[in-house]
């Protein structure tokens, strides 16, 4: 069966076999079949299906190209060493400890490296400077045309696009006289109008160019003429610039032929393309005719129609043609004119163009002319020369907002140029987010400017050191300088010509000639941090070959970006692909971009898309949904969000969004003084800036706030237990038992509540009898001595007599107000009354967010009023006594404690005794010594000024309070430096736990700083110095009162618990707000300048109120103290305790003094601790000499390096302005008054002027006197002008801040609460302004009664 | 303006040869997606089995989106971490898996890898812990071309996701 088949039977009958491989066409090889195998399948073929559809023309069996390769293959090994995709880069990474990072970024696991950025600052050149001469400007001026020119020149685009053009004139003639007439007419002609509108674009490019250049070429003569007849005028040169104008010779007819060729070329192509446009308005001007003439014609018709209805009815009405409708015959255009297409051609040529043979102008610039020496100059022009030598400059290099280094201080060169030459290597750690460097000038040795601020870009990743070109970064600066000599001064008119005409105003500024890399590790890596790190999401390197992703959305409008995108992935310009790019790029990065109009990114995606992003942006949900997950304050904890954007409000955002547009706009509504509102906002800014640099720290969990563990009980406890049995049941004093600490996650409102133990208090005032009304007191004046010795008093119990036997002196209860809630004790007896009670308040936290974080910023105080229970009998009728009684009872105020609810939180428990904040005169009430010093009582106690309440305050159940952030600061401070400050803390703390060391702190831009640097001598205002000249003590009490009258603001409070920040003492007076430390600088600072021996004393003490901020967890389980700082001074034989808040002073053995212990003391130039065995101020010794006692920071070992101050040199204080003072006096009494009629909704409320008046008048005395000593007096004045009235009144003092404390203050004395129907009130303010408009506020509220 | 709630458990890992594991997570979308509240990366703790092999973490999930498109739907990246007897960690797999896109409650096994490395950094690893790492770890989910890439497989992580979807029937979505 293997015989072959012949051909005739495998073809159709009568077909020749055809072999398409000789005709040309392509065959595939055949699969090799041995021939044996193919006949038997034709036969087979043959004999099963007749048919011969399984044969080829050529009669044999159809069959595919062979599809095998002709050689055996397998996939190239793969080796390591090969080039692995950067994506699929692996790495060999140890098994490390788990460093707590603050964000857990998924893909970046590895620790930061050593990451290194090398600034190569080569030097500085200013186009302007103040010390410029008038040369100096226009020589700058040359200088800069000069370098355009030279640029332009190298790129020369006007040679680039002529050349264009002629390659595509070229291309259309070949395109109209083609050579291969084959190619179907509709494409070429297709071509060619492409062409032609490209020539008409490039024609019109080419003109603008040659024009630039052109001009260009002018305007470097003209300034060069400029300058020279400068230089004769003034009659000696400043510079050695010297143009050269080089002429090249060119051959006249050849370039006479160019140009008119040129010109026809142009001239026809215009023409041509008139004659379309002439074309194609012909073709609407017909279209527009045909209109109009059918228009006609119906019109025509319509108006024979018409008279034959106006005819049929003569009354109906006429309907008019409206005349607007009617359309306008068309006018033919008109055919264009060759002479005028061909004048306009040559005027243009004319203006942009060199005119034939003229020779071309080659600038050049050199420096070879010769600068006149001093001698020949005049005098204002040596000056200038002497001014430019003094000057200096030098540049800081900030990284992400932190200086990390700066240049030497060069000399100014006379041609204004700077030499540094340095290089920065800047090991880093996070990615860069700003790089900046400052220009500073210093001129001679008085002061430091800063001129302007340059900002680098930060370099992409694929420049690194050594490939990295030379930049030079324009800055400028708006200083404003006049000079007395040639110099032009820098923002200041100047002008060249004589009449003063055509004035300049020229700014400084320069350039920066540098270079930023990154550098190159020692196996030739280039220590980048990774991309990961540059919090721009999921881009990486694999992505670099993308346009899109690689440069972002954004990017693709900015040509920029694009074109430098295009050198980085070093596209391949001559790829035709890249063609239409790398042309626009070149266009664009010349200067004159040309934006596309749109540009759209991942079509698919548009496609596909649901919503439009507005549509996604506009729902109120999602708006609401992401704006409560970012916690934004006014949505934190919102609640039950609808389903629907329809169910929710638009009023919702009108807050956040009033807020949004609020920020930069200073609000003067709630702030009285523009000032102040300035203050406030600029601290919420520094607040806001802290709190994000500290939001992710919060974040950090300890393994106590994720887990209560239960101690395992060890032996010790057993045993300790076991004893326990053993103890008594009720022990005689018992001891309190800790509290189980509750995570704040679990609670709701209601949960929490504030308890408060009001135990007992002493020395409260008593009423005074009326009876002496005429008794005139002897005036009686504690002198400082007095103050200072506990001697006793020699005051004799003037009016003890006067009481009535068995009158009861005073009845006062307490009332504890929180968050708008009221609780009261029962009423006690006697000026030392016993509560023991408890009292309850709910607590409920802003927007029902228990988080520690909202906890820490709760800024609610908790008022503790005392008030005297007064008993009014009110009987009409003396008939009535016997059967009933009917009194009124009136409740006066005597004083008041404020505990903010921060330290309570912090502190976990208060328990002590606290010092009431009674008023300086609290009329009809005395304190009452005599009974006390019969009694032999306690003399001590009886020569302090104040009255005392004993406290336990607590919240229920125990919150665990936010531990405060332990970051590490940057810190310029010497590596050294801060080593030995963690030693010496760490050895104090070894030694004295509970003692406070203080070494750094942190300033205001978050640096760690060690803490002397802030002690420095600075003088006080001259005004407080001028009050006392001759009495050296008076001056420093009244300093201590102007500093006490700087109004307190916590930290705690004001940066909800992050930590404490130091600020400066200008600063702390530009703010006019600060905490303890603050305030302790400051007049410490002012105790130096006035040559006293003053130190700063950290240390704890009874908290006064809001005196108390700080939170040491340690102390607070130890007492309820809390770390202050108070200043000490040393007088000739004694020391002397200030307490800078108050501006009150104890002496060292004055029990009464509110420091309780002393951690350390800190000097300018060491600090000391405290190792004595005692820490009380009572019984330690304040000799700081004694290395036994006082354990001192800066010893032999380590010498004093002599740090300089972070203070300013001097404080500059403005004089507050008087007028503006009385303004806002005026003004807070009238706020006063009408809120006391607000909160008498139901009474009238009715003035009495005379006794305004009265108590205006009486104001500034207690300013003079500092709210001492005036009582007497006072009282008996009050007596005598308002005799029949039954007055009950105080001032209260306090420093300004703004108005809200001044009215809580006003509503917390509860003078308004009297409904007495015959009561009158009156209301005075005082205003004391101090420099720098430190306000001293005096308020005095009075009501009164007139008796029967 | 569909909404995706996506709400579940990493509930453990089995198979890995090391015993103490945690397991970093991350939630990848394309630029459609919008993350309208709720973390999209966290951390387990360590977890150490005692009986059994089972890693146990129930580290929960709760996220919320908002889409204008399907492109980009939310992956689920994995790294599983181990911790030796030093406290040191190493990586012990790389996993990846879609977040389903049907509503209802899914059981879903991630099947993980990790690096082989050169033989240099094999042997290293079985002696001294530690092991080659991917540079760029977007490298888990996106589609690059791995073929150069030897891994070595790594056990698998349990994950139970629970799906909401809402308003995608609006856009001719049916689910």
């Amino acid at each position: 069966m293997s015989y072959p088949v012949p051909t005739y039977k495998k073809l159709p009958e009568n077909v020749q076999p055809r072999f398409l491989e000789d005709e040309g066409l392509y065959i595939g090889a055949r699969p090799e079949v041995p021939r044996a195998c193919q006949n038997i399948m034709e036969n087979r073929l043959l004999t099963q299906e007749p048919g011969r559809k399984w044969f080829g023309d050529d009669g044999r069996i159809l069959a595919l190209p062979n599809p095998t390769k002709g050689f055996p293959s397998r996939p190239p090994m793969l080796t390591r060493e090969q080039d692995i995709k950067a994506e699929l880069e692996t790495l060999y990474k140890k098994a490390v400890k788990y460093v707590h990072r603050s964000q857990h970024m998924i893909g970046s696991g590895d620790p930061p490296g050593n990451f290194q950025l090398d600034i190569d600052i080569s030097g500085l050149i200013f186009t302007h400077h103040p010390c410029f001469s008038r040369e100096h400007v226009l020589a700058a001026k040359l200088a800069q045309l000069y370098d355009q020119y030279l640029a332009r020149h190298q790129r020369n685009k006007a040679k680039f696009l002529t050349d264009k053009l002629q390659a595509l004139r070229n291309a259309v003639q070949t395109g109209l006289n083609p050579a291969k007439p084959h190619k179907s007419l509709d494409t070429t002609q297709k071509a060619i109008n492409e062409y032609k509108s490209e020539i008409r674009q490039t024609r019109k490019l080419r003109d603008a160019e040659q024009e630039k250049d052109r001009t260009l070429l002018k305007t470097i003569i003209k300034v060069w003429k400029e300058m020279k007849s400068l230089r004769e005028f003034q009659r000696f040169t400043n510079t050695p610039l010297k143009l050269v104008l080089r002429k090249e010779k060119v051959d006249q007819k050849a370039d006479e032929e160019a140009f008119e060729a040129e010109i026809q070329a142009e001239i026809s192509e215009l023409l041509e393309e008139h004659m379309e446009e002439y074309d194609q308005k012909m073709e609407g001007y017909r279209a527009a005719y045909q209109q109009w003439k059918a228009w006609k014609k119906a019109q025509r018709a319509k108006k024979k129609k018409k008279k034959q209805a106006v005819e049929e009815h003569p009354h109906g009405e006429v309907e008019q043609p409206c005349p607007g409708e009617e359309p306008v015959k068309p006018v033919p255009p008109e055919p264009t004119d060759r002479a005028l297409v061909e004048q306009q051609v040559r005027e243009r040529a004319a203006r942009s163009r060199r005119r034939p043979g003229e020779p071309t102008l080659v600038p050049e610039l050199s420096l070879a002319g010769s600068i006149s020496p001093n001698e020949q100059c005049p005098r204002a022009e040596v000056l200038r020369r002497e001014d430019v030598k003094r000057r200096s400059v030098y540049l800081k290099v900030i990284f992400n907002d932190k200086e990390v280094s700066r240049t030497d201080s060069r000399p100014l060169g006379a041609d204004f140029r700077v030499h540094f030459g340095q290089i920065f290597n800047l090991q880093i750690f996070n990615w860069p987010e700003s790089l900046t460097l400052q220009v500073y000038e210093t001129v001679g040795h008085s002061g430091t400017t800063l001129l302007a601020e340059v900002f680098l870009p930060v370099p992409e990743t694929t420049v690194v050191t050594g490939r990295a070109p030379i930049e030079e970064v324009e800055f400028s600066s708006n200083q404003h300088v006049t000079l007395d000599h040639e110099g032009v001064g820098s923002g200041v008119p100047f002008s060249f010509e004589a009449d003063g005409s055509n004035q300049l105003v020229l700014m400084t500024s320069g350039k920066v000639s540098n270079s930023v890399s990154w550098a190159i590790g020692e196996n030739g890596i280039p220590l980048i941090p990774p991309l990961s790190e540059q919090n721009i999401g999921f881009r990486s390197a694999l992505k670099r070959a993308d346009a899109i992703s690689s440069i972002g959305t954004s990017g693709l409008t900015d040509l920029k970006k694009l074109a430098k995108w295009a050198a980085e992935s070093r596209l391949d310009p001559n790829d035709p692909n890249n063609a239409p790019l790398m042309q626009l790029i070149s266009v664009a990065t010349s200067g004159e971009s040309y934006v596309p109009e749109f540009f759209r990114l991942e079509q698919l995606q548009q496609e596909f898309n649901f919503v439009s992003d507005e549509e996604l942006n506009r729902s109120k949900r999602f708006r609401l949904l992401c704006l409560r997950s970012q916690e934004v304050p006014e949505f934190r904890n919102y609640k039950q969000i609808p389903a629907y954007d329809r169910e929710i409000m638009e009023k919702v955002f009108q807050d956040y969004e009033k807020r949004l547009r609020d920020r930069n706009v200073i609000e003067t509504k709630d702030h009285i003084d523009t000032h102040r509102a300035i203050v406030a906002k600029y601290l919420q800014q520094v607040r806001e800036s802290v709190i994000n640099r500290f939001l992710i720290a919060k974040h950090h969990f300890l393994l106590s706030d994720l887990i209560v563990e239960e101690e395992v009980p060890n032996i010790s406890i057993l045993g300790l237990s076991l004893f326990k049995l053993a103890e008594q049941k009720r022990p005689l004093r018992p001891r309190r038992k800790g509290r189980k600490k509750v995570t704040a996650q679990t609670l709701s409102d209601g949960d929490i509540k504030v308890l408060v133990n009001v135990i007992r208090a002493y020395d409260i005032p008593v009423r005074k009898p009326t009876a002496s009304k005429f008794q005139q007191p002897a005036r009686s004046s504690r002198t400082f001595s007095e103050k200072r010795a506990a001697s006793p008093t020699t005051r004799s119990p003037t009016h003890s007599a006067d009481y009535p036997l068995g009158q009861v002196l005073v009845r006062p209860f307490v009332e504890v107000s929180f968050q708008r809630t009221m609780c009261h004790t029962t009423t006690a007896e006697g000026p030392n009354p016993s509560w023991n009670e408890e009292l309850e308040l709910p607590f409920r936290a802003p927007n029902g967010d228990y988080s520690t974080a909202s906890l820490q910023s709760v800024k609610d105080d908790v008022f503790i009023n005392i008030f005297d229970e007064v008993l009014y009998d009110v009987l009409e009728d003396d008939r009535e006594r016997g059967r009933g009684i009917h009194t009124r009872i009136e409740r006066h105020w005597l004083g008041s404690v404020k505990i903010p609810f921060s330290t309570i939180y912090f502190q976990a428990k208060i328990d002590g005794t606290f010092k009431i904040d009674i008023p300086p005169v609290l009329l009809g009430y005395s304190k009452e010594r005599s009974l006390i010093l019969e009694r032999g009582f306690d003399a001590a106690r009886s020569l302090s000024a104040g009255s005392y309440i004993t406290l336990f305050i607590t919240i229920e159940p125990q919150l665990v309070p936010g531990e405060s952030v332990r970051e590490k600061f940057d810190s310029q401070e010497d590596e050294k430096l801060l080593q030995a400050t963690e030693k010496f803390q760490t050895e104090c703390a070894l030694k004295f736990p509970h003692r406070q060391c203080l070494t750094t702190v942190t300033d205001i831009s978050g640096k760690t700083v060690f803490v002397t640097r802030y002690l420095k001598p600075l003088s006080p205002p001259q005004e407080l110095l001028d009050a006392h000249p001759n009495d050296p003590q008076a001056t420093a009490e009244l300093v201590a009162r102007y500093v006490s009258l700087i109004p307190f603001l916590p930290d705690t409070v004001s940066f909800a618990g992050i930590c404490d920040l130091w600020s400066t003492s200008d600063q702390f007076l530009d703010l006019l707000a600060g905490d303890e430390e603050e305030h302790a600088v400051l007049l410490c600072n002012y105790f130096l300048s006035l040559g006293k021996k003053a130190w700063l004393m950290m240390g704890s003490a009874i908290p006064e109120g809001a005196w108390y901020t700080e939170r040491n967890t340690r102390l607070g389980s130890h007492e309820a103290w809390g770390p202050t700082a108070y200043v000490l001074t040393r007088e000739q034989s004694h020391y002397l305790i200030w307490n800078p808040c108050t501006g009150h002073f104890y002496g060292q053995f004055d029990t009464f003094c509110p420091l309780k212990s002393v951690g350390c003391l800190i000097g300018p130039d060491n600090i000391w601790f405290n190792t004595q065995r005692y820490d009380s101020p009572l019984r330690i010794n304040f000799d700081v000499t004694k290395p036994k006692l006082w354990k001192s920071f800066f010893s032999r070992s380590l010498p004093y390096p002599g740090l300089s101050s972070v203070q300013p040199e001097e404080l500059i204080y403005q004089c507050t302005d008087k007028a503006a003072a009385a303004e806002l006096q005026d003004r807070i009494e009238k706020i006063l008054k009408e809120k006391i009629m607000d909160w008498r909704p139901r009474h009238l409320t009715r003035w009495n002027r005379y006794c305004t008046s009265a108590l205006r008048h009486f104001l500034p005395v207690l300013e003079r006197s500092r709210g001492e000593d005036a009582e007497d007096d006072h009282r008996a004045e009050l007596l005598k002008q308002l005799g029949d009235y039954r007055f009950s009144g105080f001032p209260l003092h306090m420093p300004y801040s703004e108005l809200k404390p001044l009215t809580e203050a006003v509503y917390s004395t509860g003078v308004h609460n009297i409904d007495v129907p015959n009561v009158e009130f009156a209301l005075a303010v005082y205003i004391h302004p101090y420099p720098k408009n430190v306000l001293s506020v005096w308020i005095y509220v009075a009501s009164l009664i007139r008796n029967r | 303006m569909a909404e995706v709630h996506v709400i579940g458990q990493i509930m453990g890992a089995t198979g890995f040869s090391e015993s103490s594991l945690f397991c970093k997570w991350g939630i990848h979308t394309g630029a459609a997606w919008k993350l309208l509240s709720g973390v999209r990366e966290g951390q387990t703790q360590v977890d150490t089995p005692q009986v059994g092999d089972m890693a146990y973490w129930s580290h929960p999930i709760d996220l919320h989106f908002a889409t204008k498109g399907l492109q980009g739907w939310p992956r689920l990246h994995l790294q599983v971490w181990s911790q030796d007897s030093f406290g040191r960690c190493q990586l012990a797999g790389y996993g990846f898996c879609h977040v389903p896109s049907s509503p209802g409650t899914h059981q879903l096994d991630c099947p993980t890898w990790r690096p082989l490395g050169s033989w240099r950094e094999q042997l290293a690893r079985a002696f001294v812990g530690g092991g080659p790492q991917l540079l760029h770890g977007d490298a888990v989910y996106s589609g690059a071309d791995r073929y150069r890439l030897h891994t070595a497989a790594g056990g698998t992580v349990h994950l139970e996701l629970g799906l909401l979807l809402r308003h995608f029937d609006r856009y001719g979505v049916e689910c």
